[in-house]
């Protein structure tokens, strides 16, 4: 079964009100600031305990599969096939362990990211006080001597409101990235 | 008339090469493999990752073949060509193809040895694998993609030859990464007791622990870990495949069969390591599982090996970081003309091990790896396939 993202829903529902735009993109703001500085440990407690952070596979298909770009043609690798990331709240503790350790080569020396976020799309989430929320983001990494990397790509959060800081937890985040191959050594950086 | 490709193909050649191909399944289930490269100025007859096909067209002219990759139509053939075309003539490039154990292996030499001998003494260690079921195997969909600045021979040698690293520094996080809450790396035991497997030909290697399933388990988990060790299935394993040892017992292995095929058997990666010039790969990873495996097993496997062995895996990506600095540091005059230390287990290896055929030594060795470096040695320097094939 093919994961479902309606981008027509997104295209046609109004836009919510300034502030609360204003409240969800300075939320993702905040977080890449968190992440841009290897606040490891605070970007984690915005995860919420269900979390799914899941990054499909992306093939080149043509375009007889599908008629339009849509995450219900195969294009995209489905929910129970392989993909770049697919985690709940304990394989992203593993991972946070990991960072957190003095011995995480492929993060260590830290790589110097850019998280970029913008076209911001707010809709209302199917259970109260969630969110759904599409974005796009430019991720820059640059490691060590002189590699650099540059990731594009979509994401689809479902937001809950929260008791902290921020005002929310991430409860699933989606990312399509714009890459078929990666073109970078590892992903040893969140998004 | 339907048919399934892949291009380009998951391959193993003898050849390094950047040749895309076309892998198309015939109605006959058996299997073609053709250079991905229109006859006529040389575009792409396929641009689809997969599918299915009736025929390849060229988007470019419109020459067209059919799924075993005949030319059988050439646009305006009898005002252009004035029938003067031979179109049996000019198909694309067939390879050899044979497979072993649900692996397809192309080759483009007619000279070239059969797959069979090709293999040399190393099958029983790919069938620890390969053959644990009469079902056979399948792959999870969906295939990883990604480059590295590196030459491919560090990757493979390094799934051909070298536990040591997972066992001493590079994955030491890897394994924290999976490693109960409660507990830490201080209470961990890297094992020591296994073997390597030199191949008496061909530069193929493999090495395992025995008995020992710390590694396994800090990859795999317990679920895993019990399934490929412990559980009735791994028993009927044994049984298929005439031993405890190789059904049940080896653990954490890891192979590459020469020159850019490699897999971990228990975790179930497999990858081709192809080369894009000297200093880049592109891996292709997939994950395998025994098409009769139950379907938590598999989605165990899935998501496991997301987590470990794959571009944004726990322990993988600290694979391309070493990788890609001893690439970088080979730059140097210097650095490139300083011998490098690859003695471990030198003199160690016996063919007389009571328990695994071949060429034996310890689980931490460079024996396989001073066969591969000597294969390529060979394959670069033998006039021709009279010196450098096996001895029957």
């Amino acid at each position: 079964m093919a994961f479902h993202i309606d981008i027509n829903q997104l295209v046609s529902t109004p836009a919510p009100d300034l502030a609360l735009q204003h409240e969800v993109e300075q939320f993702y703001y905040r977080e890449a600031l968190l992440l841009d500085n290897i606040q490891y440990e605070d970007w984690f407690g915005l995860l919420d305990d269900d979390i799914h952070y899941f990054m499909p596979i992306r093939r080149n298909r043509m375009q007889r599969y599908g008629k339009v770009r849509s995450t219900d043609v195969p294009e995209y690798t489905s929910e129970h096939e392989f993909a770049h990331f697919d985690e709940d709240k304990a394989t992203m503790t593993g991972r946070l362990r990991k960072l957190l350790s003095d011995y995480s080569w492929s993060e260590n020396p830290a790589s110097r990211t850019r998280h970029t976020v913008s076209n911001v799309i707010i809709t209302p989430g199917e259970e109260n006080g969630t969110l759904n929320v599409c974005s796009s983001f430019i991720v820059y990494r640059n490691r060590l001597e002189t590699q650099v990397d540059l990731f594009a790509g979509e994401r689809h959060d479902i937001l809950r409101r929260a008791d902290n800081t921020l005002g929310f937890k991430i409860a699933k985040r989606t990312i399509l990235i714009d890459q078929s191959t990666i073109l970078s050594n590892n992903l040893s950086i969140f998004f | 008339m339907k048919a399934t490709f892949l291009t380009p193909v998951i391959s193993s050649t003898p050849i390094v090469g950047e040749d895309p191909v076309i892998m198309v399944r015939q109605k006959d289930s058996s299997i073609r493999v053709f250079l991905n490269q229109c006859r006529h100025r040389g575009m792409k007859l396929s641009r689809d990752d997969a599918g299915n096909a009736k025929a390849f067209v060229c988007t470019y002219h419109g020459w067209a073949h059919d799924i075993s990759g005949q030319l059988i139509d050439v646009p305006f053939e009898e005002q252009g060509h004035c029938n003067g075309l031979d179109k049996s003539e000019w198909s694309p490039l067939q390879a050899r193809v044979d497979t072993y154990r649900g692996l397809v292996f192309a080759n483009w030499d007619e000279e070239a040895p059969s797959l069979d001998d090709y293999l040399s003494d190393s099958k029983p260690y790919i069938d620890v694998m390969f053959n644990r079921s009469e079902a056979g195997t399948e792959a999870i969909g969906g295939i990883q993609k990604w480059v590295i600045p590196t030459n491919w021979k560090f990757a493979a040698e390094q799934f051909c030859s070298d536990m040591y690293h997972a066992g001493t520094m590079s994955h030491l996080s890897g394994i924290e990464a999976g490693l109960p809450t409660d507990v830490n790396l201080n209470n961990v035991d890297i094992p020591t007791n296994g073997n390597q497997f030199r191949a008496k030909w061909g530069g193929h290697g493999t090495g395992y622990y025995v008995d020992q399933p710390g590694l396994l388990a800090a990859i795999m988990g317990p679920k895993i870990t019990d399934y490929v060790t412990a559980s009735p299935r791994a028993e009927a394993a044994s049984k298929r495949l005439g031993s405890d040892l190789f059904g049940q017992r080896m653990m954490g292995q890891h192979m590459t069969i020469f020159p850019t095929c490699s897999f971990l058997p228990g975790v179930n990666t497999i990858r081709t390591w192809h080369p894009r010039g000297p200093g880049e790969i592109e891996v292709w990873a997939f994950i395998v599982v025994e098409s009769d495996a139950p379907d938590h097993i598999k989605e165990e496997f899935r998501k496991q090996n997301i987590r470990t062995f794959s571009a944004g895996g726990v322990f993988e990506q600290d694979d391309g970081e070493n990788w890609i600095e001893v690439q970088k540091v080979f730059k140097g005059n210097k650095a490139r003309k300083t011998k490098l230390n690859v003695q471990m287990g030198l003199g160690q290896s016996t063919t007389e091990h009571p328990d695994f055929p071949g060429r034996i030594s310890g689980v931490y060795s460079e024996d396989a790896a001073r066969g591969l470096y000597q294969h390529w040695l060979r394959m670069m320097t033998e006039p021709s396939w009279d010196t450098l094939k096996p001895s029957s």
